[in-house]
Order: structure tokens, then sequence, then C-alpha cells
């Protein structure tokens, strides 16, 4: 007998049967999936990019690609919140990296990127804490996904750890677990920068 | 006090990023107080979060670094801050963005019940081509490519088209324009005419299509979809109740629209098993249309003289009851009952099962229950 693995209690609708409604064309559930995410989805953006136009530019973007392109949602893989915070999340890093190509100048000096910060944020800190919020939202992009999605739930999606666990169907203990792996790996990256070369100078 | 040292210290990372069950949260700030190793984790974890949030609530995260404030606070807030406003912008672009995703797919038409099957299973076939790029030479069933289903497909439809006064849009090989398509399962064939020229046609129009790109198969194909929908038999209800022959079956328009449906469907989940791609089955209101179509072709392929057998299509999701008919000899007692889900029914008569690989229940005669079976597998037009 078939699980229906993605229902769930706080009202949203499951999301094999809002799949099959997108794959078919039903617009409705375009926009009960809107409803539903939308504001995930700009939560994620706004956070990454940190700018209202953009994490609308995000959205509009994670929105066309689910109802043009369906068949990328696989809902026997996972949920739909967890795969639009997903891709929301992949976006705004592009986003953001793309707009850093555009910008002629870098930061003046790396090595504050990886100091740590004084206890009284001044108005340089806020250049640097902005480097620094790009540089973690990057590497979490980069995380194994098991560990993103626990990251997503939790964080961005306000899950507790345990809703979180349910939704991926794995234990509460290994959420924790994953989480705590995530949040780990992110603080090295604070403190290790990836690439040598780059401290250097070079 | 320390006794919990392990499990707060497990508990740490969800408790930075406000995920702690709210009976759990208390004891996090009482444990960092007496323990250096905890409190230097947390503070790392909370830096974290405060660098991931980003600086739009600036006045609340004022001291989020400062290992004095991340005691009780930090998880807190750390989740709610801009949600609220976010989530009123959200209302006010809706437009905006549900108007871009909808300019992305062709709008489904407005047509009638008896065409909404086929518009829906139409759209369907649509969302898996974007998943088809490159990949064109894939085999699908029988000897076919993904390529020369599309071509079967235009195919396919081209009978309906022609009753519909719908121009083929693959000519006719030899100059012999009248003969291919509306022949093919037109009034005049046989009752294994239909099948040869059928046949035929789909050859012709896969040798025809194969010479070209996949991407003008995919433009005459939908072309002819869309000439279908926009046709006045798919809106008008009264002009979908004549009758036609095609596929040697005697039918109202509305219900070869539905055959329709069903062979795109069919078809598409053919394509999507190609890929690995799991397609979903219709809209449950179109599937149970199409099972209910199914069910009444084969009641006739069995006849009056066939032993009863009591027949129950299951609803594919959960275990609701689903619909019942008892096929055969009406004035005899029941000899069999079988139960198929709904979607292993249609693909039974679809021709992709064969009679006994589908998944069934079944007491009494078990010789009655396999010629339904066996009757509705041979009804395989696909």
């Amino acid at each position: 007998m078939p699980v229906e693995r993605t229902t769930d209690r706080t009202g949203d609708p499951p999301d094999a049967e809002l799949h099959r409604r997108l794959v078919y064309g039903d617009e409705s559930a375009l926009g009960e999936a809107y409803a539903a995410y939308g504001p995930l989805v700009r939560r994620v953006a706004v956070r990454v990019t940190q700018s209202p136009v953009a994490a609308e530019d995000v959205a509009q973007e994670v929105f066309a690609q689910m109802w043009s392109r369906p068949y990328a949602y696989d809902p026997g893989r996972g949920s739909l919140r967890t795969w639009l915070s997903l891709l929301a999340h992949r976006r705004a890093v592009d986003w953001v990296r793309s707009e850093a190509r555009h910008r002629k100048a870098v930061p003046a000096d790396d090595a504050v990127l990886y100091a740590v910060p004084d206890a009284r944020p001044g108005p340089d800190q806020a250049v640097v804490d902005r480097e620094r919020s790009l540089l973690l939202h990057t590497a979490l992009a980069e995380l194994p996904r098991s560990q993103r999605e626990v990251v997503h739930l939790a964080y961005f999606a306000g899950r507790t750890y345990r809703q979180a666990a349910v939704e991926l169907g794995i234990p509460e203990g290994t959420a924790k677990t994953r989480l705590r792996s995530a949040l780990r790996k992110l603080a090295e990256t604070l403190t290790d920068p990836p690439d040598p070369a780059y401290e250097r100078g070079a | 006090m320390d006794t919990d040292h392990d499990g707060v210290r497990a508990s740490l990372a969800a408790w930075a990023v406000g995920a702690l069950e709210p009976g759990e949260r208390r004891t996090v700030p009482r444990h960092l107080a007496g323990c250096d190793a905890c409190a230097a984790e947390a503070e790392r974890f909370t830096e974290l979060v405060r660098l991931l949030d980003g600086p739009a609530v600036p006045p609340r995260r004022d001291g989020r670094g400062n290992p004095d404030d991340t005691a009780v606070d930090a998880a807190d807030t750390a989740v709610a801050d801009d949600t609220a406003a976010v989530a009123d912008r959200a209302g006010d672009h809706a437009d905006g963005v549900l108007a871009a995703a909808l300019g992305l797919r062709p709008r489904t038409p407005p047509v009638a019940p008896h065409a909404a099957p086929y518009a829906a299973a139409v759209a369907g076939l649509r969302a898996l081509l974007p998943e088809l790029a490159g990949r064109w030479t894939v085999p699908v069933v029988h000897t076919w490519t993904a390529h020369a289903t599309l071509a079967h497909l235009l195919a396919a439809d081209e009978p309906l088209a022609a009753v519909l006064g719908i121009a083929p849009r693959v000519p006719a090989p030899h100059g012999n324009g009248r003969k291919g398509a509306g022949q093919g399962g037109g009034e005049g064939a046989g009752a294994a005419g239909w099948a040869d020229a059928w046949n035929a046609r789909t050859a012709d129009v896969i040798a025809h299509e194969l010479a070209r790109t996949p991407e003008q198969t995919v433009a005459a194909w939908a072309a002819q979809a869309d000439a279908l929908l926009a046709a006045p038999e798919a809106r008008d209800t009264g002009r979908a109740a004549a009758p036609a022959t095609l596929m040697g079956m005697r039918l109202p328009v509305a219900e070869h629209y539905l055959v329709r449906a069903f062979e795109v469907w069919i078809h598409t989940d053919d394509l999507g098993r190609a890929l690995g791609l799991a397609v979903p089955p219709p809209p449950e209101e179109h599937l149970w249309t199409l099972v209910r179509l199914a069910v009444r072709i084969l009641g006739g392929a069995l006849g009056p003289a066939s032993p009863p057998v009591l027949f129950t299509v299951a609803r594919s999701a959960g275990g609701e009851a689903g619909d019942q008919w008892v096929l055969g000899a009406e004035d005899k007692p029941v000899r069999a009952e079988l139960v198929v889900d709904a979607v292993d029914f249609c693909l039974l008569v679809g021709g992709r099962y064969p009679p006994d690989a589908i998944p069934r229940t079944a007491v009494g005669d078990e010789t009655a229950a396999r010629h339904v079976l066996a009757t509705a597998a041979s009804l395989a037009w696909l």
C-alpha cells in the first residue's frame, strides 16, 4: 500500500497530489504552492541577497521553474518545502555571485574576513559581516544534501528538530547530529579560509 | 548541575537556530552558565546564525555576538525576525510572480468536461518534454525511441482529427491524400482492417518524422492536439454526442476524446519510465472517467454470456473502496470477485501489463477471474 509520506498536519497541501496537479497544468496548484511556500522562498532569498528586489527575482525564478519544469521536483525524494527552499537558496547564492562579478572592486583586505570580529560592530563591521554572511551561505550551498535539508527545515523554515526529523523520515537524534555537523562545518569556513593561496594574497 | 552536558552539547546547534522543542530550551542557558566548553560552542553557533540572518533587523541583532546575551533570547528570536515583513511583500507581488510563471506553459484551453482529460493529458506530456532534451533516441516501447513515440501520437490523434475536419499534419504516402488518415480508423475499415491501417499509418508517420528534428515532431503533435482542443466538438457537448467509428469502436466523439486522453497518458508514462521519472496518474476525476470508459468497453468485449464476475476497481491513494461492476451474465450468480487498482487496471487495458502480472485480489472461480483479465489485456489499443 502506498504511504502518504508527505502529508503533514500543518495544512500544507500533500506534495504528491500538488505535484500531480502541477504536472497536468492545474493553475490553482501553482497558486496553492505559492501561498504555502512563497514566504519561505522570499525569506531564504532575502537572507542571502539582503535585497528585497533580488528576493523578488529569486522568487519569480523559483516558481517559474516549479511550474515550467514540474519534473525537476520528485515527490519521492523529499518534500516540496525543502526542494523549494534549497532551490531558492541556490539561486540566491548565484545571484549574489553574479552581482559580485559585476562589481569592479573586491573588498579591501581579505584577512579581515577571517578575523575575530570586534565586540562592538563599527561601520566597517557591517561590510565585513556582509562578506562573511555570503561566505557562509556559499558554504551552506556546498554542504551535503542531507545536512542542507535539515538546516533548511530547522533554520529557514522554522521547524523544530523533531518536525524536521519527521518531514525527512529520519530519527530525531540524526536530525540533531546533522544540524550540528552542518553548523560546525560552517563555523570552520569562518576560521579556515577555503583556499590557502587566497590568504597569502595570491 | 552538569549531568546534562552531553544532551546540551548535542542540542546546541538546534538551540542556536531556534529549533529546540519549547520545553527543552530552558536547560541550555542553565548549563552554559557553568560549562565553558559548551558556552564557547554556543557562542560560535550564535555568531554564525547572526551572520546567516544578515542585517535585516539590526536593533535586535546588537549584542548577538556578546557572550552575555547568547543565553536567553538568541534562539527565540533567530527565526521569527523578518518573516512577517517578507510574507506581507509576498502577498503584494503574488500576481507578478504567478503571471510570470504562467506565461511559461501554454494555458489549458477552456473545454467541456468530456475533453478536459485530453487537455490535461496534453499538458502532462508537454510538462515532460523538457526532460527529453538530448534524450530523444532513448528506447521507449515496442521498437520506438522517444522521438518515434511522439510521432506515433501524432499518427494516433489523426483519425479523430480527420473526423473533426482537421487536415493531417503529415502527407499520406504516394500522394494518396484521403486514404491514410481518414480511413486509418474510419467508418469503412473492417474489424481487422482498422488495426492494419492504423499500424501502417503509424509506420509511415514515424518514418516521416524521424527524418525531421524532434522539435519539429513535437511542434506537429502539439499543433494537432491544440486543433483538437480548439474544435467545436471539444467545447460543445451536443456536437460531441455524435457517434463515430474509430479504432474499430463506435462511440460518441466525446468518448473518443477520452480514448485520446488515455493513450496520451499511457505513452507519457512510457516516456517517463524510459527516463526514470515517475509520471503521476491523471487527476483523480479524469482517472475515474477513463476507468469507467474502460470498464464499459471491457463489459462489451466480455459479452452477456461470460461467467459473471464482481469487478472492483480500487482507489489508488489510500484504502478507500472504489467502484464495483458485475461483468458478464446478469442472470446468474457471481462466480468470482476480482479487485484491481485503478492505475493498474488502466495499464492492463493499455497493454502495459501481461494479464497474469497485474497485482490483484481474487476469490472464487479463478478461471472466470482470469478470463476478465485476459479480455481486458486483449483490448490493448496502444
